[in-house]
């Protein structure tokens, strides 16, 4: 038994591995596909911006930054790939040679701190709105909360963004929404001070009010529905029998139980937590990876791009791995391979 | 002889007609059944209606009107009037008629892309449940293999690549990256109906495996499958619309998506006069996408067949 | 009558079928040697999950087999490697299921459903003739009047007329063997009766042979009075041979606690019947099958060393004309109750 699960994770390690090289390997190539290169895009807006010649502006991006448009490109997979292996992301080909791991650690911290916070509100929020929910059926709070849930889960998270900014900050000016673009105020000092915390959370306050209400009519409506059919089950109908306390009834049996569909899918946004969102990112100026990738996509950072893609992915795999593997140990049915006969 | 004569009655063409007439008023009553799905289909009607019939009615106003700066006023913008029921834009031209106007090709656009996504999803869904196997894997790790590259930065990767003049480039990219989720529930489902008595009973009968997929296993899944339609047609106006939002998509007036994106570009965001060129695209494609999801719970009652027949 | 004149349509020769469950083998079925003969009518009975169903699939050739021979007609299966041979074969042999809820596509009339076989194999010309084989077929399985049955969906009938069209639809490609797999034990028993009398009439008429799945040993012995029996036991047969032979004369202890347990005053029945206290009511799991005779666990008559050694082998006893795999009654011994 032991060494059968043990060969199952193997399994599906070994296969983890193999999608992030594909996932790897097609984006890279990929984004070489792109039209325009990490140097002409330089070169334009030297002579753009600055009035130079094409030629001098070409010798001052040559000085700049070695990247090399004419190689071929399947010696640079190479030359990236013996970097990989030796955890090397390679230097950005923008940022005046910041190493792209540098930059992703400087850039990661706040999408999961902010896309972070966020799963962890509308998860735990929405698990109980979706308990009480269920259990107090057609009442007024699952009516209302239906609604609200069905129509928040219906509407596109920018869209969500954009109503907020113009409507709770422009016209009613409930939210000072000028102040809270970006990451932190410039000027205060970082550092483990209240005054820079309080002006972490300000900051942040806008995107994770976002993502809070683009998913947590989601976690609600699941969370319903999953205590309505565990509610139904018999061996509530038992211990209910046996004289349990309603509270204890709903707080031991049915809620966790009725959670345990919800973790595998815990598990998988997980994983999309360090991708964060791009466009929320974006419109909200906030320094995380999503808006970072998007800016390397326009300058043609092929390093930068390369390394944020193979973060989300390690992510995105290593999450699905666990959520496989809580799914199996949550129900020990899977863990046997299923019943599935094999021809 | 007078009952052969009945049972062919029974095959003709009449009785189809009564039969489907019959479903008619069985769709119709299924529709009705779900309040908040009746909503969603009228919500969903009425966008329709807006941007077909509409633009007969409504003038499409392209060309900016400096005719309309109103003495003293600093901007173009005005708020909603007798005239211009949702105000004017940055270039003093009628907010409606770009609803008007711009609603058709994005949902054109999104509905391409949903309709040739749920194929895409279904085929291969279908292949790697009934087929099993080798093809099984292929298509389980190539699904797997999308799902793992975030969707939207690998969009604005393609987008620059391959450049979108027209509808149907940007919803086959849509459909490219769109299918895995549906695909897999399909399989699943597939695998499930796979299993059941009938289809074994079709293929002890012998009547092959293009039979038992279109009239045995997909029937009982069209309910699904209109559903998640719907809910790929959603997710591609979802990406369409945000890459409009962040000027990657050639942008040609008149579009919703194109109207947010100059709003934002003239600072409308903070502009609290220049709200209504924001506020109504924005409303609109909030309501819009309301009124799909609304509506799925009808179309649930209305393709499940036992939901139906059981009438 | 007799069964032996005429060559087998299926022969079962030690054939194996395994499952893999996780990294374990189900040995569902395990040696299996079984003859079906045109036109004859074969019960194969046991308790459920004995293998009866992964039996019936094989012989009707919807499911592979692991291990052993089957032969077809005279030949081995494999060598039927034509494609329009290999779906006339298929279309010889039909099967009728269990779940008169679960045989019928929900989302096609009964016309429909019986009409897609018979349009894709070209069995009718044109729409008349369609129509009078739809009718002939219904009025073949007892189901009228036609006209009104066609335009139903299957929720609109009954369990019993279910069954019905599903051995219509089996009819359709004129098959030479049906699988009953328990066809009736979904259906009210008042309708039994009938829908196993229209099987028997059936077989005569349309000359095919029934292999007839049931838990039932008194359904069983109705119905295959002219025909013969197979005991299953944990993906074994235990006891071959005509009806009256098994009913009337049991040889092995399995057979003989079945027919203990059969509830009704059966006049043959009763005859042989006797007090069975076994000596486990657990069956074993798959998983684990007791080493030798698989039933040595729970029979009555076990012998140390003997039962418990090896696999017995089916083999005519003396006083009997079926085969039966029990140890001590091919060793001539007195069958007595073990005392340990
Ligand atoms: N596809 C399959 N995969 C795994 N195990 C199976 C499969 N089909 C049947 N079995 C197992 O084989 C055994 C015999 O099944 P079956 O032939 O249906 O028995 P019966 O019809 O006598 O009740 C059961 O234990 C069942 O679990
Ligand atoms: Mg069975």
């Amino acid at each position: 038994m032991r060494k059968l699960i043990r060969s199952y994770t193997f399994r599906t390690v070994v296969q983890g591995l193999i999608t992030i090289w594909a996932v790897m390997t097609f984006t890279f190539f990929l984004i070489r596909l792109m039209p325009g290169n990490p140097a002409q895009i330089k070169i334009d807006e030297y002579v753009d911006r600055y009035g130079m010649s094409e030629d001098q502006a070409r010798q001052q991006v040559a000085t700049l930054f070695n990247y090399d448009p004419d190689q071929p490109v399947f010696e640079q997979y190479v030359d990236y790939l013996s970097d990989l292996v030796r955890f090397d992301l390679g230097r950005s080909l923008t940022s005046t040679e910041t190493p792209v791991a540098e930059q992703i650690l400087r850039f990661l911290p706040w999408t999961l701190f902010s896309v972070g916070l966020a799963l962890l509100v509308a998860f735990s929020l929405g698990v109980l709105v979706g308990l009480a929910m269920a259990y107090w059926r057609g009442g007024l709070l699952d009516n209302v909360m239906t609604v609200f849930a069905s129509v928040i889960y219906a509407i596109p998270d920018y869209i969500i963004a954009l109503l907020l900014i113009m409507v709770a900050g422009v016209q009613l000016k409930l939210i000072p929404v000028g102040e809270l673009y970006g990451g932190s105020t410039q000027g205060i000092e970082p550092g483990f001070t209240v005054e820079y915390i309080l002006d972490l959370l300000k900051h942040a306050f806008l995107p994770v009010f976002t993502y809070v209400l683009a998913t947590i009519g989601g976690w609600m409506l699941t969370m319903k529905s999953s205590t309505i059919s565990t509610l139904g089950e018999d061996y509530i109908t038992v211990a209910r029998a046996r004289g349990l306390p309603e509270r204890r009834l709903l707080t031991a049996y049915v809620g966790r139980n009725a959670m345990l569909p919800l973790m595998t899918r815990l598990a998988i946004s997980i994983g999309f937590v360090v991708g964060g969102s791009a466009i929320i990112e974006t419109l909200f100026l906030y320094p995380g990876l999503g808006r970072n990738l998007v800016l390397a996509i326009g300058l043609r950072d092929y390093t930068t791009m390369q390394g944020i893609f193979l973060v989300i992915a390690i992510s995105v795999v290593v999450s699905n791995i666990l959520a496989d593997l809580l799914y199996g140990w949550l129900d020990p049915r899977v863990r046997l391979g299923g019943d599935k006969g094999t021809e | 002889m007078s009952a052969s004569a009945d049972v062919r009655a029974v095959l003709s063409e009449k009785s189809l007609v009564q039969r489907l007439s019959s479903g008619t008023r069985g769709t119709v009553r299924a529709l009705l059944r779900n309040k908040a799905g009746f909503l969603g289909f009228l919500g969903v009607m009425f966008f329709i209606i807006l941007t077909t019939l509409g633009p007969l009615v409504i003038p499409y106003e392209g060309d900016p009107r400096l005719d309309r700066l109103r003495p003293g006023a600093r901007s173009l913008f005005a708020p909603p009037s007798v005239e211009h029921p949702l105000g004017l834009d940055v270039k003093g031209r009628d907010v409606l008629s770009h609803i008007v106007h711009g609603g058709g090709p994005l949902i054109l656009t999104a509905l391409e892309a949903g309709i040739l996504t749920t194929i895409v999803a279904v085929a291969l869904g279908a292949a790697a449940g009934l087929l099993g196997g080798f093809i099984d894997q292929i298509i389980s790790a190539a699904s797997n293999f999308i799902l793992t590259i975030p969707q939207f930065p690998l969009l604005l990767v393609l987008a620059t690549i391959v450049t979108f003049d027209n509808r149907l480039g940007m919803a086959l990219l849509l459909a490219v990256l769109n299918w895995p989720t549906l695909m897999r529930a399909v399989r699943a489902q597939v695998m499930s109906l796979k299993s059941r008595d009938y289809v074994e009973a079709a293929f002890a009968l012998d009547l092959g495996l293009w039979h038992i997929t279109t009239r045995e296993v997909l029937p009982n899944m069209i309910s699904y499958i209109v559903v998640n339609m719907i809910f790929t047609i959603r997710s591609a106006m979802y990406f369409i619309i945000a890459l409009m939002f962040l000027g990657l998509v050639p942008l040609t007036e008149p579009d919703w998506g194109m109207m947010i994106f100059i709003g934002k570009q003239q600072g409308s965001l903070s502009n609290p006069e220049a709200a209504w060129m924001l506020l109504a695209p924005v409303l609109a494609i909030a309501l819009f996408q309301l009124s799909l999801v609304l509506f799925t719970r009808s179309l649930e009652e209305v393709f499940n067949p036992r939901l139906r027949q059981g009438v | 009558m007799s069964t032996a004149q005429r060559a087998p349509l299926v022969e079962l020769k030690h054939v194996d079928r395994f499952f893999r469950k996780g990294n374990a083998t189900l040995k569902v079925l395990q040696d299996i040697n079984l003859n079906v003969y045109p036109n004859e009518i074969l019960c194969l009975v046991g308790e459920s999950g004995c293998g009866k169903t992964t039996t019936g699939k094989i012989i009707a050739g919807l499911l592979n087999h692991s291990g052993g021979e089957v032969n077809v007609q005279g030949r081995p299966l494999a060598s039927y490697s034509d494609r329009r041979e290999k779906a006339h074969l298929r279309r010889t042999f039909q099967i009728v299921h269990q779940d008169p809820f679960a045989s019928l596509n929900p989302s096609h009339t009964i016309a429909k459903i019986l009409s897609f076989p018979l349009l894709r194999h070209k069995m009718v010309k044109n729409r008349t003739e369609l129509a009078a084989r739809l009718l002939e077929l219904l009025e073949l399985v007892d189901l009228t009047p036609p006209q009104d049955i066609l335009n139903k969906y299957p929720h609109q009938l009954s369990g019993g007329q279910r069954q019905r069209v599903s051995i219509a639809r089996a009819l359709t490609v004129q098959p030479k063997l049906i699988v009953a797999d328990e066809a009736v034990s979904m259906v009210d028993v008042s309708i039994r009766i009938g829908i196993l009398k229209m099987l028997l009439r059936l077989k005569e008429e349309l000359d095919i042979a029934i292999v007839f799945i049931t838990h039932d040993l008194a359904l069983a012995k109705y119905f295959a009075w002219q025909g013969r029996i197979a005991v299953m036991y944990l993906g074994r047969i235990v006891e071959i041979g005509r009806t009256p032979d098994v009913i009337g004369n049991p040889a092995h202890p399995y057979t003989r606690a079945l027919l203990a347990a059969v509830p009704e005053a059966d006049p043959d029945v009763t005859r042989a019947k006797e007090e069975m206290p076994l000596r486990s009511e657990d069956i074993p799991g798959l998983l684990n099958i007791p080493h030798g005779c698989a039933f040595h666990p729970r029979c009555p008559f076990f012998v140390p060393g003997l039962c418990d050694a090896e696999v017995p082998k089916l083999a005519v006893a003396r006083g009997f004309n079926q085969e039966a795999a029990c140890a001590p009654l091919e060793l001539g011994l007195p069958l007595t109750t073990y005392a340990g």
